[in-house]
C-alpha cells in the first residue's frame, strides 16, 4: 500500500470521510484551548460533569422535535448553562466550591433528563441518538462545527489576559479588574458550546476526550501557555486525522478511534515529555553548570 | 386473631383479589415483547385475550430497558411471548427478576433461522431460483454473487458469525409459522376458547396469504438487477429471502454496534458499482448516518422502513399486515422510478 | 502624584460571614505616607487590605478613597496566593503590571518592553525574562512580583506580608524599593511581622489586634506595653458571639 493509499485516498476518494475530517479539525480547534484552561485551572473533571449535564437537554430536545440539529443544540446548551450558572452562582454566593455544587446540579440535570425522557415514553435507545456520529456530518453540522470553533477562538482570545490571571493570581486580578466573574461565565459558556458542538460528532462523552487529553498531552512539553494553547490544538487535529484513518483501515468504530488516537499522543508524552515525563525522570542526564 | 380482625384482614383481601378475579375471568392476560408480536397475539386471540406490550410502537426491541411496571405486568401474565434468536436479550433477566410463574412461548419456535453464517449461500440460491424463475442471464446472478460477499465480507469486522438473525417475522412465511404457535399455546392456556382461536387463526393465516401474494405481485414488478437496498440495520434478511430482495447495512445486524469508517467506505463503494436506486431508513434507528450515505453514494433516500417496531396505530404500519405494505409500496415506489 | 487627604477609614468592620476580623476601625492613611500594619495572626491585617483594595466589602462603616479610585491602588497578595506551576514565563508575569495601562484586552506598545526590561533590572531579574516561573526561587518569585508592583504604576501600594521567608539580601534589595515609592510620594501600607523592620524604615504603624490599639508614629506605637495589650486583645473564635452592641448605638 502506498503512502498516498494509506494516508490521502480515503479522503480524496469519499466525500465523508471529508467531512469527519474538516468536523474533527473545528472540533479540536475549539476544544482544545478550552481543554488547557480547565486543565490549568484544575477543573479537568470540570468537562466531564458537564458532559453529563448536557445529555439530558439534548435528549429532551431529541423527544420534543426528533433528530433536529437544532431542537438538540439548543436543548444541550440551556442544560449546560443552567447548570454552569446555578453552580458558578452557588460557588461565590455560599459556602459550597465550585466542584460540590457542579456535581450536585449536574446530577440533578441528569435525574430531570432521564425523568423526563421516561414520561414521554420512548424506548428509542437514546444512546444511539446521542453517540453522534462523525461519519454522518452534514452541511448544517459542519457549518455549527465550524461556527462554534472560530467563536471560541475569538472569545478565548478576548478574554485571553482574565483567563490567565484567574488561573494563577486570582487576587491580583481582582484588585485590577472586576472582570472576573464575566470572564468565568463566558469561559464556563465556552466550555458547554464545544461540548455541544462535540456532541453532534462524538457524543457529548467523547467530546470531553479531545478537549482534555491534548491539553494534558501538550502541558508535558512545554512550560509556556501561548505554547500548550498551540500544541495542544494541534495534538488535537492529529488526533481526528489518525482516528479517522484507523477506523478506515482496520474497521474500528470512528468516535472511539479519534479518542483512541488523542489518547496515544497522551500516553507517548508521559513517557516522552520534556517537562515532567517518565523518561525524563529516570533517564539520568547530566546536569547543568547553572 | 379477634374475629373483628380478621373479617377486616379477610374484607381487604377480597378487595385487592376481586378485581384480578373478575379480569382472569373474562380475559387472558397475556404480555408480548414487542409491538409487531402484540399485534399478531391480539388477532389470534380476540375479545378472550388481553395483551400487553413491553417495547411499544417504535421502541427498539434490541437494546430496551424494561421499567418496574413492566416487571409488575410480567409477574402478573399466564403467557409469555417472546420472539426468540436472541432478539430480546434482556428477557431472561426481565423473567427471572420478576419471579413470573407465567408461560414462555417463543413465536419463532419451528422457524429456520438465517445464520449470520449461512447468509452468503442462502443469498446464493434466493437470487439463483429467482434469476430463473424471472428468466434472467448471468448477468444478474454475477451481480447478486458480489453484493453477498460484500455483504458477508462487512461483517467479518463488526458481527460474530453464527449468530442467528432474530428479524424473523420480515417474511410472512414465519409470521404464519408465529400464528400456528400463538395460537396453539393460547389454545392449551385457556381450552375453553379453542374454537375461537382456531377461528381467528385461520381468518388471520388468509389475509396474510393475500398480503404475500400482493407482495410478490409488487416485487415481480422491480427488475431482479434494481432489488438491492441499503437500510441503517440488518434486519430485512427474512424478506429478502423470500421475495428476492438484497439488503445491506452499515450497522450490521443489530443496532447496537456503531459503524466503521471501513464499513461505510465499503458500503458507498458497493452501491457505486452496484448502481444500488435507493437506501431506506428505519423507524428505529439513527438516520444520519443513512442521509450521508445516500449523499456520497448518490442513491436516492427511498423512504422510511419498518422493521423491528409498528408506527402508532393510526401510523402507516399500525399492524403487522400494514407494515408489510406499506414497505412494500416504499420499496416499489423507490425502485421502479 | 496628586495631593488627596489619603485613604479614611469611618467606623469600618470588616470581616467573613458576619464574624468581623477588623472590628470598628477608623482613621486616615495619610497620602504619601509609609505606614506598616503589625498585629498578631488573626489580627485582621490582611483583611483590612483586602479592604481598602474593594476585595471586601465593609460590614459596616465606610473606606473612603478621597479622589482615588480602586484602580490606582496596587496591591500584593500573600505569595501562597499565586499558583507558581502555571505554565508562564518571568516576563509575561511582570508585564500584567502593565495592564491596567492597557486595560485587560488592549495590545502592548513598543515602549512597554523596555519598560518591563528597566523593571526586571531594578529588582535584580535582567536576564530572568524567559524562565518559567515554576523555576523561581521564592525570593525571586517576590523580585518579579515587585517588578511588576513598579509597572503599575499606583499611586497607591498594598504590600501583604512581603518578605515573609525572604534571606536578608531580598529583604534589603526590596526594602530600598518601597523606599524609593516613599521618595516619590506615593502611598505605601505593608503587612509586616519585624517589629525592628518597621521601627527601622517606616514612618507609620497601626498596631491591629481586630480593634486598633496603637496609631501613629512608628517608634510611639511599637511600644512593650502595646504589643502586650495586643497580645491579650485577640481572642478565639466565637461561633456564639453576640450581636455587636456599638451598631445599636
Amino acid at each position: 500500500m502506498s503512502p498516498y493509499d494509506l494516508l490521502i485516498a480515503p479522503f480524496a476518494e469519499f466525500d465523508f470521510m471529508k467531512r469527519a475530517l474538516v468536523g474533527s479539525f473545528a472540533l479540536a480547534m475549539g476544544a482544545a484551548p478550552v481543554g488547557v484552561f480547565l486543565m490549568l485551572r484544575r477543573m479537568s473533571l470540570t468537562g466531564d460533569a458537564m458532559a453529563h449535564a448536557i445529555l439530558p437537554g439534548a435528549a429532551v430536545g431529541y423527544l420534543v422535535a426528533g433528530l433536529s440539529l437544532p431542537a438538540m443544540t439548543l436543548g444541550g446548551l440551556i442544560a449546560g448553562v443552567t447548570v454552569a450558572v446555578l453552580a458558578g452562582l452557588v460557588a461565590r454566593f455560599t459556602a459550597l466550591k465550585e466542584d460540590a455544587s457542579l456535581a450536585a446540579f449536574y446530577l440533578l440535570s441528569l435525574a430531570v433528563g432521564v425523568m423526563l425522557v421516561s414520561l414521554r415514553g420512548s424506548n428509542v435507545d437514546l444512546l444511539h441518538v446521542l453517540f453522534g456520529t462523525v461519519l454522518a456530518l452534514d452541511d448544517a453540522t459542519l457549518i455549527l462545527l465550524a461556527s462554534i470553533a472560530s467563536l471560541t477562538l475569538v472569545a478565548m482570545a478576548a478574554i485571553y489576559r482574565p483567563l490567565v490571571l484567574e488561573c494563577m493570581d486570582p487576587s491580583f486580578l481582582r484588585s485590577v479588574s472586576s472582570a472576573g466573574t464575566p470572564v468565568h461565565f463566558i469561559f464556563l459558556g465556552l466550555v458547554v458550546l464545544n461540548l455541544v458542538g462535540g456532541f453532534h460528532a462524538l457524543g457529548t462523552l467523547l467530546a470531553v476526550g479531545l478537549m482534555m487529553l491534548p491539553a494534558a498531552s501538550a502541558r508535558l512539553w512545554t512550560q509556556d501557555i501561548s505554547v500548550i494553547l498551540l500544541i495542544s490544538a494541534a495534538m488535537g487535529v492529529v488526533s481526528g486525522y489518525a482516528g479517522l484513518l484507523v477506523s478506515y483501515h482496520l474497521g474500528l468504530p470512528t468516535g472511539p478511534s479519534v479518542i483512541s488516537a488523542a489518547g496515544a499522543i497522551y500516553v507517548l508524552s508521559l513517557i516522552f515529555g520534556a517537562e515532567g515525563g517518565f523518561a525524563r525522570r529516570f533517564i539520568p542526564i547530566r546536569h547543568l553548570e547553572a | 386473631m379477634t374475629l373483628k380482625r380478621y373479617v377486616i384482614t379477610s374484607l381487604i383481601l377480597a378487595a385487592g383479589l376481586l378485581p384480578d378475579v373478575a379480569q382472569a375471568q373474562e380475559k387472558l392476560s397475556t404480555i408480548a415483547s414487542f409491538s409487531i408480536l402484540a399485534d399478531i397475539v391480539e388477532n389470534v386471540g380476540g375479545e378472550r385475550v388481553e395483551v400487553r406490550t413491553l417495547v411499544g410502537p417504535g421502541g427498539d426491541a434490541h437494546v430496551y430497558t424494561p421499567t418496574p411496571a413492566d416487571a409488575k405486568a410480567v409477574a402478573g401474565a399466564k403467557l409469555l411471548f417472546v420472539n426468540g434468536l436472541g432478539f430480546e436479550g434482556w428477557m431472561e433477566r426481565l423473567v427471572e427478576a420478576s419471579g413470573s410463574k407465567a408461560q414462555i412461548v417463543t413465536a419463532s419456535e419451528g422457524v429456520t433461522p438465517r445464520s449470520m453464517e449461512e447468509e452468503e449461500g442462502h443469498d446464493h440460491e434466493g437470487e439463483k431460483g429467482h434469476d430463473h424463475e424471472a428468466g434472467h442471464g448471468d448477468k444478474g446472478h454475477d451481480h447478486g454473487h458480489e453484493v453477498a460477499e460484500g455483504k458477508a465480507h462487512g461483517h467479518d469486522d463488526a458481527h460474530d458469525h453464527g449468530e442467528n438473525d432474530p428479524h424473523a417475522f420480515q417474511s410472512i412465511a414465519n409470521g404464519k409459522i408465529y400464528v400456528g404457535n400463538i395460537r396453539d399455546a393460547l389454545i392449551a392456556a385457556d381450552p375453553a376458547g379453542k374454537a375461537e382461536y382456531e377461528a381467528n387463526a385461520t381468518a388471520y393465516l388468509a389475509k396474510l396469504d393475500e398480503v404475500d401474494a400482493q407482495i410478490r405481485a409488487a416485487a415481480e414488478k422491480i427488475p431482479a438487477t434494481d432489488r438491492k437496498i441499503i437500510t441503517s440495520h440488518d434486519a430485512f434478511g427474512y424478506f429478502g429471502e423470500a421475495y428476492g430482495f438484497t439488503f445491506l447495512a452499515p450497522q450490521g445486524v443489530s443496532t447496537d454496534a456503531e459503524a466503521s469508517a471501513k464499513d461505510v467506505a465499503t458500503l458507498v463503494k458497493q452501491i457505486r458499482k452496484e448502481k444500488v436506486k435507493a437506501v431506506f431508513v428505519e423507524n428505529v434507528t439513527d438516520k444520519r448516518l443513512i442521509q450521508q450515505i445516500s449523499r456520497e453514494s448518490g442513491a436516492e433516500m427511498g423512504g422510511e422502513l419498518y422493521s423491528d417496531a409498528l408506527s402508532a396505530k393510526d401510523g402507516p404500519a399500525g399492524t403487522y399486515i400494514d407494515l408489510f405494505r406499506h414497505n412494500i409500496k416504499t420499496l416499489s415506489a423507490a425502485l421502479t422510478r | 502624584m496628586s495631593a488627596t487627604s489619603g485613604i479614611l477609614l469611618d467606623d469600618v468592620t470588616l470581616g467573613y460571614a458576619r464574624h468581623p476580623a477588623v472590628h470598628h476601625l477608623s482613621g486616615a492613611i495619610g497620602s504619601g505616607s509609609l505606614t506598616a500594619v503589625v498585629g498578631p495572626n488573626g489580627a485582621g491585617k490582611s483583611t483590612l487590605l483586602k479592604g481598602i483594595v474593594g476585595m471586601l466589602k465593609p460590614l459596616s462603616g465606610s473606606i473612603g478613597l478621597g479622589n482615588l479610585t480602586r484602580r490606582d491602588i496596587a496591591y500584593l497578595p500573600q505569595a501562597a496566593e499565586i499558583d507558581r506551576s502555571f505554565p508562564m514565563a518571568v516576563y509575561d508575569l511582570v508585564a500584567m503590571g502593565l495592564w491596567k495601562r492597557h486595560g485587560l484586552f488592549g495590545g502592548m506598545g513598543r515602549g512597554d518592553s523596555q519598560r518591563i526590561g528597566d523593571a526586571l533590572g531594578a529588582v535584580g531579574l535582567t536576564g530572568f525574562e524567559n524562565r518559567p516561573i515554576g523555576t523561581l526561587s521564592g525570593g525571586q518569585t517576590q523580585r518579579a512580583l515587585f517588578a511588576r508592583l513598579l509597572l503599575q504604576n499606583a499611586p497607591v501600594i498594598l504590600l501583604d506580608e512581603p518578605f515573609n521567608a525572604l534571606d536578608t539580601r531580598t529583604v534589603s534589595d526590596l526594602l530600598d524599593i518601597i523606599r524609593r515609592w516613599h521618595g516619590e510620594q506615593r502611598t505605601v501600607i505593608a503587612v509586616l511581622h519585624d517589629m525592628d523592620l518597621v521601627r527601622a524604615h517606616f514612618t507609620d504603624a497601626l498596631l491591629l489586634a481586630r480593634s486598633p490599639v496603637a496609631w501613629g508614629p512608628a517608634h510611639e506605637v511599637l511600644t512593650a506595653e502595646n504589643l502586650f495589650k495586643a497580645r491579650h486583645m485577640i481572642e478565639a473564635f466565637d461561633p456564639e458571639a453576640a450581636i455587636c452592641s456599638r451598631d445599636a448605638a
